[in-house]
């Protein structure tokens, strides 16, 4: 399988549309069908959680853009989400434990810390970065 | 995400969910559940069948349904869940609280 073209989207929040984070995924699938299903499910559940992680905590109020880039290669996937939001505390990688089993939320970057090998944020100026990268298991 | 609630009878309802259970349709499960009991229909049995994606947010739903219907004296329970679905389950540790049954209309009897 060669590498795929990178894919973009340009998303504005509000009203964050995360149904179009799973079209720009259908749209990497296309083009790489050698990615096993079970490494598609995990990768687009953590994108999906960074995602609507953004959409829900960075708006600060007055809206704000978000660009999702996507590489995928033969052997890992990597995602990029840039906005340019409010900004994330750093503390928020550290490593996260399930909440209580009855707990309605705070699952999200546990999560996403569970389905990928890497997960970082930056803040860069007046733009927070995330990345996500997953090495398949072979 | 659009749904159907059945009435199987007996204070049992199932809710068929199409579409995908996200940060958007939440809030629609949730309505759903509270309206659900608000009718007598205080066992639930939610039919997954056709959620090909469900995020925290979703299992969040999920969940506050399960403690809506233990209030009321029921219960909650969920069927036919997708391999994404059971992903989430599995990485969340939330399989044994919210077993899944094979068929909804089966997830109360038996």
């Amino acid at each position: 399988m060669a590498d795929v073209a990178r894919h973009t989207l340009h998303l504005a929040v509000p009203p964050g549309d995360v149904d179009a984070v799973h079209s720009l995924l259908e749209a990497v699938w296309a083009e790489a069908p050698g990615i096993p299903m079970m490494e598609r499910f995990r990768f687009e559940t953590a994108l999906l959680e960074l995602a609507s992680n953004v959409v829900k905590h960075a708006d600060g109020g007055s809206g704000l853009w978000c660009t999702l880039e996507i590489d995928a290669h033969p052997e890992h996937i990597e995602a990029t989400v840039l906005d340019d939001g409010e900004p994330s505390d750093a503390q928020i990688l550290l490593p996260r434990e399930m909440p209580d089993e009855l707990a309605e939320s705070g699952r999200g970057i546990a999560m996403i810390q569970a389905l990928v090998d890497d997960l970082t944020y930056s803040r860069e100026g007046t733009t927070n970065r995330w990345s996500i990268s997953r090495r398949f298991a072979s | 995400m659009e749904y159907t609630v059945e009435d199987l009878g007996g204070g049992v309802a199932v809710l068929h969910l199409d579409g995908r259970l996200n940060m958007v349709s939440a809030a629609r499960l949730r309505e759903a559940v509270t309206s659900t009991v608000a009718l007598g229909h205080t066992r639930i049995a939610v039919d997954l069948a056709k959620v090909d994606f469900m995020d925290s947010s979703g299992l969040g739903a999920l969940i506050s349904g399960l403690k809506t219907t233990r209030q009321a004296g029921g219960d909650l329970r969920i069927a036919a869940p997708s391999e994404q679905v059971k992903l989430v389950l599995q990485l969340t540790n939330m399989e044994r609280v919210l077993l899944a049954h094979e068929h909804a209309e089966t997830a109360f009897s038996g």
